[in-house]
């Protein structure tokens, strides 16, 4: 290169993907290069070229697909590599200067030869975007550093020893002899070498003597048979999920079929005596509203400590909605002591954010009461309008503000009889109006907190039912999914809306996060699939073969990714002491950090129309 | 020039000039009919080229360096980037050092210019020079030809300045002190702004301006040459 062209190597240096090239040959790539003119309203890419990759140098280029609609719009430093037709990059897109335009144009030839010289700007153009996801995941969620890392060990490395184990015949006596002598608290039962279920000191004490129970009958009539296991590599935050979500203290572990250990709570606790999540515990033990509220205000250093030992977006979003959880049916027990125990049998519904426990240190307060049939307003309805207002003021005194749009057990249409809300959800799904599409998000995504569950167990079914059959209703649903667009993707400092708008910033949530939930949420419904959790019900949808693997896998990514970027510009809010928010500007981003959003705005946006062809949601408008 | 050369074609002019210089690089040089006037721009070859200088007569003053790109089909090609350091047997006045950022050391890395003539007569065979305000490297070359080969330079031209010139009288825009230069033409082009100024850099500059004053003057082809070449 003439050393004179520095000028052109240093524009390349500064913008992806060239700044993934070695020296060398970035050195060399100037005098590869071509420069063309665009004059405003010059159709792009020009006829006449060689097929190129296009770098806009300055000007702008708008993109749009064969129907016309907007795609894409290209400043600075932004490259169009159709032309090269290297892989799943959109085809058959023209457009025009919008700007006089000065392009710096590459050969294909030799965009293909720099592929061949470097892996990453081979990576860059060759992998799917399936690859680009899931490399887009790796940068977001680099290795965790500081005093959290240890979150992201691996559980394998904190067995103390070889599981302590018994054949489930044995005598209840043996197994307490058992573990008195290797000093377990608990012990794994194998039925012909199989785990078949597992005993511990509390089962011991609640279920044999505190019953009475002989100790010389077989082991087997006390154990929690079939336990939830985890694997040697799962990640130790995984992990105390599961354990604070299930509320037991000893998960199995296994490495493939093969049992490996026993993780207990106590092993935890003794390598990270302080670790945030055993908020759950002092919130437990605390005495009234005010020690809880003392202890919420530590959430927002959960979540920053978490952010910081790169917990995924998934695992933050289950820590937070653990703590809340834990919150509420302490709150619902100290309701119950000042109140005296329940008339009539409840179970306190969580909605939502909390409900799909994918919530933030900020979110706000969704939920309802369900109440057993045999409630009666005249009776009871003092009891449970004090004992909603208690919690639903407990709540927002922690943090959880009260929802804007009254979605609250302390609203009475909100606090009613099983019957009633079978009414309700007959009513919703069978003649579906706008009304039920407001509230589907929040009464759609239900998870019982605390109380009879029976009695969401109930409604669940039958709502599922009535979902999966009735397509009009569905229809409703694909079409409000619809309402939230993601945006086209970047431009200059702009985020670029569909219909060529530009906005100062990105709302991550109503554009990146809601999209996705909406869509899970239509599979789930359509399906009469049980899951709640976005994640788990882009799996279910999946494994029922409503959603190809790829795609599931693709929005599982493009959600993690998305949330991801909403954890990292929270903590910075939260570490300069603002108040997080939802909306990003696009200077936050990397140009990277942009390439890879734009990907996961494709896929959603791909999912959409999908889903919009499948269920003819275009024409209910 | 004397009046006949005004009131000649480019062509003649070489024909004429071909016919009383020897053997040589120049006579090579003028042996290269130029493009027809009517052949499109598209269809010719144009090349950007810039001189820094000691100053601006060329009797008195030299060339330092030389910088060079050329335009096929209307597109820069920067695989044609030539830049050359011209070696000057003389102090360089302390002024045009620091324009241009060429000390003595550095000129003595160059060549002299009676090596880099042939290679530079060689690239403007056949092509139209293009530079802003062409009549410095016409006179430099015109100057050097003579001195080395006892000949004149001809070559037909087109220069970004009297296109700029046009463009705003044409459109009756009053023009300001230093509205034409250069590097206050390229701004009201979109043209991006380059921080680093030499030879090559400068004659890069002046080809991106001109595709945008083509594109301006004939948004549509066709785009006959005459239309853009400087009378002689």
């Amino acid at each position: 290169m003439e050393i004179e062209l520095q000028e052109i190597r240093g524009f390349l240096a500064g913008h992806a993907p060239f700044n993934l090239l070695p020296d060398e040959l970035l050195d060399e790539l100037p005098e590869h290069l071509s420069i063309r003119y665009l004059r405003r309203g010059s159709p792009f890419p020009p006829s006449s070229d060689e097929d190129s990759l296009y770098i806009v140098r300055s000007g702008a280029i708008e993109l749009r697909d064969a129907q016309g609609r907007l795609h894409e719009k290209l400043g600075e430093g932004d490259i169009h590599a159709a032309g090269c037709q290297l892989l799943d990059l959109a085809g058959d897109l023209t457009g025009e200067a919008t700007e006089d335009t000065l392009l710096y144009l590459i050969p294909c030839r030799q965009v293909k030869r720099l592929m061949g010289s470097s892996e990453p700007f081979d990576r860059h153009f060759s992998t799917s975007l399936k690859e680009r996801l899931k490399y887009a995941l790796h940068t977001i969620q680099a290795p965790g550093q500081g005093e959290a890392a240890w979150l992201a060990t691996e559980v394998g490395t904190l067995l103390q020893r070889p599981p302590v184990t018994l054949e489930c015949d044995a005598s209840i006596r043996e197994a307490a002899r058992l573990m008195t002598r290797e000093g377990v608290s608990s012990v794994l039962l194998l039925d012909d070498g199989r785990l078949a279920g597992m005993v511990t000191d509390s089962d011991l004490r609640r279920r044999c003597v505190a019953e009475g129970l002989a100790v010389e009958g077989p082991v087997r009539e006390i154990m929690t048979a079939n336990p939830i296991t985890v694997q040697r590599d799962t990640l130790l935050i995984e992990a105390l999920m599961t354990m604070a979500r299930l509320r037991v203290h000893h998960l199995p572990v296994l490495e493939g079929e093969r049992l490996a250990g026993m993780l207990s709570s106590s092993d935890i606790a003794r390598q990270q005596s302080n670790h945030p999540v055993y908020m759950t515990g002092d919130i437990r033990k605390a005495k009234g509203v005010e020690e809880l509220t003392t202890i919420s205000q530590r959430l927002p250093a959960l979540q920053l400590q978490l952010a910081a030992a790169s917990a995924t977006a998934h695992h933050i979003g289950e820590a937070i909605s653990c703590v809340t959880d834990s919150l509420t049916a302490r709150l619902l027990e100290m309701a119950e002591e000042r109140l005296g125990p329940p008339p009539v049998p409840y179970v306190w519904m969580a909605g939502g954010s909390q409900a799909r426990r994918e919530q933030t240190s900020h979110s706000d307060q969704d939920n309802a009461l369900i109440l057993a049939d045999d409630y009666s307003e005249e009776s009871h309805g003092e009891y449970f309008e004090e004992l909603a207002r208690f919690v639903s003021d407990g709540l927002d005194a922690c943090g959880f503000i009260y929802c804007p749009g009254n979605a609250m057990a302390t609203n009475p249409e909100w606090r009613q009889p099983l019957a009633t809300w079978r009414r309700y959800f007959h009513t919703w799904i069978e003649r579906p109006e706008p009304k039920a599409l407001m509230l589907s998000s929040i009464f759609f995504d239900l998870r019982p907190i605390h109380g009879d569950e029976s009695l969401f167990r109930e409604l669940q079914p039958e709502v599922l039912a009535m979902s999966r059959r009735n397509r009009i209703f569905i229809a409703h649903m694909v079409a409000n999914a619809l309402t939230h667009r993601p945006p086209l993707g970047f431009f200059r400092t702009f985020v670029l809306i569909r219909d060529g708008e530009h906005h100062d910033t990105l709302d991550i949530k109503h554009r990146g996060i809601v999209p996705i939930t909406d869509l899970a949420r239509v599979y789930a419904l359509a399906e009469g699939l049980e899951a709640v959790n976005t994640t788990e019900r882009l799996r279910a949808a999946a494994q029922c073969g409503a959603l190809s693997e790829e795609m599931a896998e693709n929005l599982e990514d493009a959600l993690e990714f998305i949330a991801s970027l909403r954890i990292r510009h929270q903590a910075e809010q939260l570490r300069n002491g603002l108040k997080p928010d939802n909306y990003l500007p696009p200077g936050e981003l990397s140009e990277l950090e942009r390439d890879h959003l734009k990907d996961a705005f494709r896929v959603i946006q791909t999912m959409q129309e999908a889903m919009a062809h499948r269920h003819h949601a275009g024409s209910l408008g | 020039m004397t009046l006949l050369d005004r009131l000649l074609s480019p062509e003649r002019r070489r024909r004429r000039a071909l016919a009383r210089v020897g053997e040589g690089p120049l006579h090579d040089y003028l042996a290269t009919p130029f493009p027809p006037r009517d052949a499109d721009c598209d269809a010719v070859e144009i090349v950007a080229l810039d001189f820094e200088t000691t100053g601006l007569d060329p009797r008195r003053d030299r060339i330092l360096s030389i910088g060079m790109v050329s335009i096929r089909h209307l597109v820069i090609h920067l695989g044609s980037a030539w830049h050359q350091i011209v070696q000057v047997d003389e102090a360089i006045p302390e002024d045009a050092a620091i324009i241009h950022e060429i000390t003595d050391d550095r000129s003595a890395t160059g060549r002299p210019l009676e090596e880099v003539m042939p290679t530079l007569l060689r690239r403007l065979a056949g092509r139209v020079l293009l530079a802003h305000y062409a009549k410095i490297e016409q006179r430099f070359l015109d100057a050097a030809c003579r001195r080395l080969y006892g000949g004149p330079f001809v070559i037909p031209t087109i220069d970004t300045l009297h296109l700029a010139h046009r463009i705003f009288e044409r459109r009756n825009h009053s023009i300001q002190v230093g509205d034409l230069r250069l590097f206050n033409l390229r701004p009201r082009y979109n043209l991006p702004r380059y921080k680093a100024h030499n030879a090559l850099s400068d004659a890069l500059s002046t080809a991106e301006l001109f595709l945008a004053l083509v594109m301006d003057i004939s948004p549509r082809p066709p785009r006959p040459l005459r239309q853009f070449l400087t009378r002689p």
